[in-house]
């Protein structure tokens, strides 16, 4: 399998197939005298970030850290042993609600958008 | 019966999405000053967008992705961050045009000033956009969207030298204002080919969940909804053509002289069905571009999408309509020239395209995508030629917007 080609950039779901973000970044383990192999997925602005540059990837970082608190100073890592499906969508066998990336979409709804009269 | 019945309204939505501020007042003016002359613009135009929609909806239909999906997917997000921005700034500006032409209707219906209304214009279009469904928003404006067929009744009605309107859609040189013309052909070009309405017609194909069942409805709404519309800004363009330029007007620069267009036909009837059309194509199209701006950002970063969803459930792409809506009612609001802005928007729309269209000749072509339903060869040749159209319009936009706008 190409891995640049035929998984970054693609959207990722949950096990609830919850659109959750596209594979912003891959971590690889690189193995000597054998080809690398992908331990995790990354999601999230800081490994976009990242991609268009060291600096920039260090000001996400840090911009992130600033309004979401150290948690957020680091890109959102999935295991790739919980990939389930490889189709249009990956799927991940995870329930987005548990872990932190939707954090912000969270805030959002919870102090502007749920406020607003008729949000449902 | 059924797929009968989907097509024509099919047809009947993407005249909502082509007829709009930028195709009136382009037509409008080019009529004015240049008779006929300029129609054969409108027919290219028309026939650029049938080709590029039809390969949004084919792309949509057999892939499952919208094309901004494929654009990120395909050459990765570096890349995709150039058409991102260029789309997201167009139709920034577009929307604020489209906010603009509702609100010069409503000040021609009303007497109260333009600036006024553009708050709660927008204001309004974020309501349907927040308590609306996706089905209700592309049937019901584009029903009304009807009301602009008036144009062409309008058009028929003056029995223009058929021959003539038949001749213009040649390209011919101008025998004056030269770079005036050109900048024109430009924003008529730029009006036509609008980046959002592809990108917007590929994500309501997922939105009304195609699959290859629907490649046949496509190409019909691809192909008659859009020389539909077409054949709309050509009646705009007849009738500016007869109407405006025996009244003295050979120069439209002010939204002010347009209603006259219709009187002549209609009578005061005529000054309300130009209101009327101006503000449905104008609302319509601010509807479509609001919703396009939340369907690119939430598609480009992987986000919940979806019109039909509560904005509770879907805060991301909810928050980026709104903000959207009200940015764009700002520069109206403020006093900007609803017209000036309008004529610069299509121009930089035309100036735009080669960032979104090149990007077509590679995923219509990338079997894991489209597979057997590959661009053919007529396909490939029309966009390599609204690619390097896209160039020249690119290279061209600045200096006559300076020498000819």
């Amino acid at each position: 399998m190409k891995l640049l080609r035929d998984l970054l950039d693609k959207q990722v779901v949950d096990r609830e197939q919850v659109k959750i973000g596209k594979i912003d970044g891959l971590v690889a383990e690189l193995r000597p005298g054998k080809s690398p192999r992908i331990v995790a997925i990354e999601l999230g602005s800081i490994t976009l970030a990242r991609r268009l540059g060291t600096k920039p990837g260090r000001w996400m970082a840090q911009l992130a850290a600033r309004l979401g608190g150290n948690r957020h100073g680091e890109p959102h890592r999935i295991d790739w042993k919980k990939v389930r499906d490889i189709g249009i969508d990956i799927e991940f066998d995870i329930d987005v609600r548990e872990t932190s990336i939707f954090a912000w979409q969270d805030w959002l709804r919870d102090h502007i958008i749920g406020r607003i009269p008729g949000a449902g | 019966m059924k797929k009968l019945l989907e097509i024509s309204l099919g047809v009947v939505t993407s005249v909502g999405g082509f007829l709009e501020v930028g195709s009136m007042a382009t037509a409008a003016q080019a009529g004015a000053t240049f008779g006929f002359q300029l129609i054969w613009a409108v027919v290219l135009g028309t026939i650029c967008i049938i080709f590029l929609v039809e390969m949004a909806g084919r792309f949509a239909a057999v892939s499952h992705h919208t094309i901004s999906d494929g654009i990120r997917e395909r050459f990765g997000f570096n890349v995709f961050l150039w058409p991102l921005l260029a789309a997201l700034l167009v139709n920034f500006l577009v929307l604020s045009a489209e906010i603009g032409g509702v609100a010069i209707a409503l000040e021609l219906a009303a007497g109260i000033g333009f600036q006024w209304w553009a708050l709660p214009v927008a204001l309004l279009a974020w309501l349907l956009l927040w308590k609306g469904t996706f089905g209700f928003i592309e049937k019901g404006v584009s029903l009304l969207g009807l009301v602009t067929l008036c144009f062409v009744v309008g058009a028929v009605m003056l029995k223009p030298d058929w021959t003539a309107v038949a001749a213009a859609a040649v390209p011919s040189l101008p025998a004056h204002d030269a770079g005036n013309y050109w900048f024109m052909a430009v924003s008529i070009l730029g009006a036509s080919i609008s980046p959002y309405l592809f990108m917007f017609y590929s994500s309501g194909a997922l939105e009304d969940k195609w699959d290859k069942s629907y490649l046949g409805t496509n190409r019909a709404i691809a192909g008659l909804g859009m020389t539909f519309g077409g054949t709309i800004s050509i009646g705009v363009l007849i009738v500016a053509a007869l109407v405006l330029a025996t009244h003295g007007i050979d120069q439209v620069d002010d939204y002010h002289q347009l209603p006259l267009m219709l009187i002549p036909i209609f009578g005061f009837w005529g000054f309300v069905l130009f209101v009327v059309s101006l503000a449905i194509a104008c609302f319509g199209a601010a509807l479509e571009v609001g919703l396009q701006q939340a369907y690119l950002v939430a598609q480009g970063f992987g986000w919940t999408w979806g019109e039909d969803r509560k904005p509770r459930d879907n805060p991301g792409f909810s928050a980026v309509y709104t903000v959207s809506l009200f940015l764009a009612s700002i520069p109206i609001a403020l006093g900007l020239d609803p017209l000036r802005l309008t004529i610069f928007s299509m121009a930089l729309t035309a100036a735009s395209l080669p960032l979104t269209v090149v990007p077509f000749l590679f995923l219509l072509n990338d079997e894991r995508y489209v597979g057997e339903h590959r661009n053919g060869i007529i396909s490939n040749a029309a966009v390599i030629f609204i690619i390097a159209l896209g160039f020249v319009l690119a290279v061209v936009t600045i200096p006559l917007q300076i020498f000819g706008g």
